[in-house]
């Protein structure tokens, strides 16, 4: 076993553990701690794959700033000190059962489909390569992400906005 | 090398002239809001009005050419063309009703409404980009962006818990569907390293794919498009969210965003999983690429969809709520039009969006109407409206006789162009119920209108008086309804020489 | 080595749990970081692929999946705010005027 491998697992466990914590936690806050390190384990198992520009991205924008943004939502959300932050569940026994069979399902197919499976491509920082499709082929859908954040940035403000009451 | 990128993305621009005024337009109608809205409250509704014929003018000049652009990100064909006119009709009879809608006047959203006009266009051009995408990445996108501007729409105004309500569930559904759709693109990058709909199909011929993955990751894709078009196992929000949104976005979202989702469905299907080195005998069928069952569950999903939404539609009492199914209902019949894999189907599904663009926009603004007079939506303040609003009243019995189908309207022409090209593709059992559908839905349309005209006329209450604009509103949406019904060659070749798709036969 | 298909076994486990408590969690808030592992789990897979077939297309479409579920979460927290405000509860099967 190479430490390669070993780091493989060790992420593996990292990232699956802390996201089976961020489903299972009762206490919201623990949620939003243990999907910061399902977020860095990913991140980590980004970098084992030669994706460097990604796995930056990842902790930038998840990290940076999705998992703030949650936690914020927890903090105006929740009156912390007041009332115990409880979640609770519904309707776990059909949940299982369907997504079990979805799970079976693609479990097998991903099992006896044959993917390429040899890692014989040499990347040398992926940074440029993406850098430079951005500019050029995909050139459009860039321009249109930056319409998407456009929109989502004045619809959130304009929602959470609170409305000046004129009595 | 670059002189040669910028010939070659002036020449994507100058076709893509109906997305770039759209995109100023939004721009103008937020900046010029901030500027004198407080003065012009309305500013932002006739920027918008502008901006939509400015893009009218160049999706006209754009109509009849075919090719792709942006480095083969998108394509302007006939067929995308034809829905951009259904988009921008529809956001044009949009802004006109929410100039006269009572929800945006008198409640908070009254002082957010530049914004309102804002997200109108940004689904507008969210809806453009999905009936030109090729690429997965766009069609990704592209969803996204009419997914989020309709969650904002929904919520639009805050103050009603309804409304709130209402774009919660949106997003909770939008975000997991969207979430096994793009699981399913992941599958279909795994197997071919693609990302172009053109490239993937290329692959799948040349160098083989294992069915099993290719089906479960097309049922994956099919749960964000079935989203998008309310089919039935993806429809739970579709009644939520089309009772608690305001009633221009409802009926803004029963056309515009349905009729996106089903643009992008026909293209990415005829596009990647059929073999089109395979002729079949019957002029313009598509052969599905080996061992695929793409027709067994694209009839499923129809057959589900419109006996489900007709079935619950009977038991509502709410109209918008009953339009909704109804809406489950019509996605249902169009379809039909997609499981004839043949291009007779998608000429007769343009037919039949052109058809329900007018009808279903004009119940919508019926509903609207009466809502804003009576306070209600509810079935029972129709007892006797035909006594009372007699204009209306004839109106709306028309759009709801158009919607069951029945001659002599528009309606009927699109029923009959879908169910003439199910039997002539020999799928009788689907075109069976098809029909009994129609007579399950003909129970609920005709009981609003026996409301109207059979319920207690003596009741005594004054009648309601319309001002000459919503007449006006109401004339523009019912001639089409019932001209269309009776003299439709045009309409049907129009339609017909639209189903030409870039680079498909 | 180790083979894509662990990987792949990886963000099928990662989204699994992802839509098993989108499904069970009555949280909506909870409910927005179980969306999150789903996609995550997805740019897993495609960083993946991306890898083992060689060309960066995959991770084109992470970048944007990326942007995508920033705009989503963003537009989602700021309609829970805008309940909270009215009700005082972020439990979505408390938000019942609309039957589910």
């Amino acid at each position: 076993m190479s430490l390669f491998d070993v780091a493989f697992y060790v992420l593996a466990f990292i990232t699956v553990g802390s996201a089976i914590v961020v489903v299972s936690s009762r206490n919201i806050i623990y949620s939003a701690f243990a999907l910061l390190f399902t977020f860095f384990g990913v991140a980590g198992l980004y970098v084992l794959l030669n994706a460097d520009f990604i796995a930056v991205t990842q902790v930038l924008i998840y990290v940076g700033g999705i998992l703030v943004l949650i936690i914020f939502g927890v903090m105006l959300t929740t009156k912390v000190f007041d009332v115990p932050v409880k979640t609770e569940t519904l309707h776990v026994g059909p949940a299982i059962v369907v997504t079990g069979a979805i799970m079976g399902t693609l479990f097998g197919v991903i099992l006896k489909t044959k993917w390429f499976d040899i890692l014989n491509v040499q990347w040398d920082g992926t940074t440029k390569k993406i850098g430079e499709r951005l500019m050029t082929d995909f050139l459009l859908p860039f321009e249109v992400a930056s319409v998407v954040l456009l929109v989502a940035l004045l619809g959130a403000v304009i929602i959470a906005r609170r409305e000046r009451v004129k009595s | 090398m670059e002189e040669r990128f910028i010939i070659e993305l002036t020449q994507s621009l100058k076709n893509f002239l109906p997305e770039v005024s759209l995109t100023v337009t939004l721009s103008l109608v937020i900046l010029l809001d901030l500027i004198f809205g407080r003065r012009f409250k309305n500013i932002g509704a006739f920027v918008s009005l502008a901006g939509l014929v400015v893009t009218l003018f160049f999706t006209i000049k754009q109509y009849g050419g075919s090719y792709q652009i942006f480095r083969g990100m998108f394509v302007v064909d006939p067929y995308s063309t034809f829905f951009k006119f259904v988009f921008l009709l529809s956001a044009f009879v949009i802004v006109i009703f929410s100039l006269q809608s009572y929800e945006l006047r008198e409640t908070s959203a009254r002082r957010r409404i530049g914004e309102y006009y804002f997200f109108i266009l940004s689904l507008t051009l969210g809806a453009f980009l999905m009936a030109g995408s090729v690429n997965l990445i766009m069609m990704y996108l592209s969803l996204e962006l009419v997914s989020i501007s309709s969650y904002i729409l929904a919520g639009y105004i805050k103050e009603s818990e309804r409304s709130s309500e209402a774009s919660m569930k949106y997003v909770i559904y939008g975000a997991l569907s969207s979430g096994l759709m793009i699981y399913g693109i992941s599958l279909v990058y795994g197997l071919t390293g693609e990302l172009n709909i053109y490239a993937i199909n290329a692959s799948f011929l040349s160098s083989g794919y294992s069915p099993i993955v290719l089906m479960i990751s097309l049922v994956l894709i099919l749960a964000g498009f079935g989203y998008k078009i309310s089919a039935v196992p993806f429809h739970y929000w579709t009644p939520d969210v089309y009772e608690g949104a305001p009633i221009t976005v409802t009926a803004f979202l029963s056309v515009s965003s349905k009729a996106a989702g089903f643009a992008m469905l026909v293209r990415f299907l005829k596009a990647s999983f059929i073999d089109r080195t395979i002729t079949l005998g019957i002029e313009g069928a598509w052969a599905v690429i080996q061992g695929l069952p793409l027709t067994e569950i694209v009839a499923v999903l129809s057959a589900l969809t419109m006996t489900v939404g007709n079935i619950i539609a009977i038991w509502q009492n709410n109209l918008k709520r009953m339009l909704a199914y109804s809406s489950i209902a019509h996605a249902g019949y169009i379809l039909m039009g997609v499981v004839v894999m043949q291009n007779l189907g998608i000429s007769a599904m343009l037919i039949y969006f052109l058809a329900y663009l007018f009808m279903n926009l004009g119940a919508f603004y019926c509903v609207m109407l009466v809502a804003e007079k009576t306070g209600s939506e509810d079935i029972e303040v129709y007892k006797g409206l035909g006594y009372r609003a007699p204009f209306l009243s004839i109106v709306f019995t028309i759009f709801l006789v158009s919607l069951t189908g029945i001659p002599p309207t528009f309606g009927f022409i699109g029923k009959l162009y879908l169910f003439s090209a199910l039997i002539n593709a020999k799928v009788i059992w689907l075109a069976v119920v098809g029909v009994l559908n129609s007579v399950v839905s003909l129970y609920y349309y005709i009981r609003v209108v026996r409301n109207m005209f059979l319920g207690d006329p003596e009741s005594g209450k004054e009648p309601i008086n319309f001002s000459p604009a919503h007449i006006v509103v109401m004339l523009i949406l019912v001639i089409p309804t019932l001209l269309f019904g009776v003299y439709f060659t045009p309409i049907v070749n129009f339609a017909q020489i639209s189903v030409a798709m870039f680079g498909l036969r | 080595m180790i083979p894509l298909s662990w990987y792949l076994f990886l963000s099928l486990i990662l989204f699994t749990i992802g839509v098993l408590g989108v499904l069970i969690r009555r949280n909506a808030i909870v409910i927005f970081m179980c969306i999150e592992l789903m996609l995550n789990s997805v740019n897993l897979a495609l960083v993946g692929f991306s890898s083992y077939i060689g060309n960066e297309i995959g991770q084109m479409l992470v970048f944007f999946v990326l942007v995508v579920a920033a705009a989503e979460v963003s537009v989602g927290l700021a309609i829970i705010i805008a309940i909270f405000r009215n009700r005082l509860t972020v439990n979505i099967d408390e938000i019942n005027l609309l039957k589910w």
